[in-house]
């Protein structure tokens, strides 16, 4: 299942006239909006937060909702298998997320442009796997490591490091990216 | 016994420490007078220090000090249409003739403007991002991206004072000719007569640094560490946003916060990046400098 949420619409049902996410205390509240919005789901979603109506989002706010929600997915916070994706933001915004995610060892999935990338803290094998694997849809751990020259088990430590990070999603022996997988 | 503090003729970042050794000067005078009868120009960095300054005394003395307003008839105007005047009354004993002014006939980026609370964050954005993208974008020659980012920078600077600095404080945003560039910038000027870098981090700081703790020392793990009183590792990422911010546009970003002031130092400034020893000031003193017509590093 996928799941949008227009951050900028939670904004607004906040009473935030406008576009602006600014300071920690309205990332708090629009975290606390969607997380109640999420927790009336369950089973595996792909959440898509989309900013694209959004004009700015400064480092605060990046922490509080995008590096919170993420480390929500790893602990009781949530209870949903949740796979987070953003939309919708400029590279200054997404290199701004990416500082906030990499020194709590966080990443997720970014869309710009139509294509998929990891934003975050991630090392260069499985920022590697994740772009043939984002390229093509789906794969597993033969045809990545045909694909990359690496043993069958180095793929499969890969895949599964970026599965148990909620990255990609696993299925039945397949890897996914987050959307196609839903 | 009085004492007096002398306002500088040029009141800017590189002469502000002028008036914080006249601050520190005036500790245990019965009476204290800002003078600024003989300033001619002031930056949005010198408007915020002053108010700062006057919130200090006032804090430190238990009585306001008296200010003696600027001598020339222009520069008072120029005051007052910025705001400091307003704001001043509040903290001053105000003394000469203050120039009324109507609302609105500012043509500043933001006159002088209190930051006490996150919702005085969002104003202060919104009103850049509303009222003043199109000046940054045509008159000053900034690319629309660098908008977008200046209005997050000028977000994080502001979020200092609420965050931190356990009092309010004071932003203004002019455009003017930098000398030294030969070319218009954009100042954000933030500041505040808090507790400053060195008392927040402390707790969490003093004993990693041993010996050098100090105000340097607090700067250079706020601002090259992204350290932050809290023990969540999601913050502190403020002032790297901003550093980045900076980087991309050749910006310049100083801090003075007590006896020291850190600088991000870009090409075409020759600024020491870490000076110490300065006169005591409390709080935090920001200020950011984006050239106009900025062309994105690479």
């Amino acid at each position: 299942m996928i799941t949008q949420i227009d951050v900028r619409e939670v904004l607004v049902q906040l009473g935030h006239g406008r576009p602006d996410l600014v300071t920690r205390p309205t990332g708090r509240a629009v975290r606390t909006s969607i997380e109640l919005e999420l927790g009336r789901l369950s089973g595996r979603t792909v959440v898509v937060l989309d900013f694209s109506d959004v004009r700015i989002i400064d480092c605060s706010c990046a922490d509080e909702i995008v590096a919170k929600l993420v480390q929500a997915s790893f602990g009781s916070e949530l209870q949903l298998d949740a796979f987070f994706l953003i939309r919708g933001l400029d590279d200054d915004q997404i290199n701004d997320i990416d500082h906030v995610l990499r020194p709590q060892r966080l990443a997720l999935v970014a869309e710009t442009a139509g294509r998929l990338r990891l934003v975050g803290e991630v090392a260069d094998d499985a920022r590697a796997a994740f772009g043939l694997l984002a390229a093509r849809g789906r794969t597993d751990a033969r045809e990545l490591a045909d694909a990359l020259a690496w043993t069958v088990e180095v793929a499969r430590t890969v895949l599964d490091d970026l599965a148990g990070r909620r990255l990609v999603m696993h299925d039945d022996g397949l890897y996914l990216a987050p959307h196609t997988a839903a | 016994m009085s004492a007096i503090i002398e306002v500088p003729q040029r009141l800017d970042e590189s002469s502000f420490d002028l008036v914080a050794a006249g601050y520190a000067a005036s500790a245990g005078a019965a009476k204290v007078i800002v003078d600024a009868h003989a300033t001619e120009w002031i930056s949005p960095y010198g408007l915020t220090t002053l108010l700062a300054a006057g919130q200090a005394l006032r804090e430190r003395d238990g009585h306001p000090a008296l200010f003696t307003v600027p001598g020339d008839r222009n520069v008072a105007h120029f005051w007052a249409r910025m705001g400091f005047f307003t704001h001043a009354a509040e903290i001053f004993e105000l003394h000469g003739s203050v120039p009324r002014v109507k609302a609105g006939e500012s043509k500043v980026l933001l006159e002088v403007t209190p930051v006490r609370q996150a919702e005085d964050v969002h104003s202060v954005v919104h009103h850049i991002q509303d009222k003043s993208a199109e000046i940054l974008t045509s008159e000053l020659g900034l690319d629309p991206k660098a908008t977008m980012g200046f209005g997050m920078a000028l977000s994080e600077a502001c979020q200092n004072i609420v965050e931190h600095a356990g009092t309010g404080g004071w932003v203004a945003v002019h455009s003017y000719n930098w000398r030294k560039l030969g070319k218009r910038v954009v100042v954000i000027a933030v500041a505040d007569a808090g507790v400053g870098f060195r008392h927040t981090l402390e707790p969490t700081q003093a004993k990693r640094f041993g010996e050098r703790w100090g105000d340097g020392a607090a700067l250079e793990a706020a601002l090259l560490q992204s350290v932050s009183r809290f023990r969540d590792p999601g913050r502190g990422q403020g002032l790297a946003g901003i550093r980045r911010y900076l980087g991309r546009w050749q910006g310049k970003l100083s801090i003075r916060s007590g006896t020291a002031r850190i600088a991000i130092v870009p090409p075409w400034d020759d600024d020491t990046p870490l000076v110490e020893n300065l006169a005591p000031f409390p709080g935090a003193q920001v200020q950011l400098v984006i050239p106009a017509e900025a062309e994105q590093a690479k």
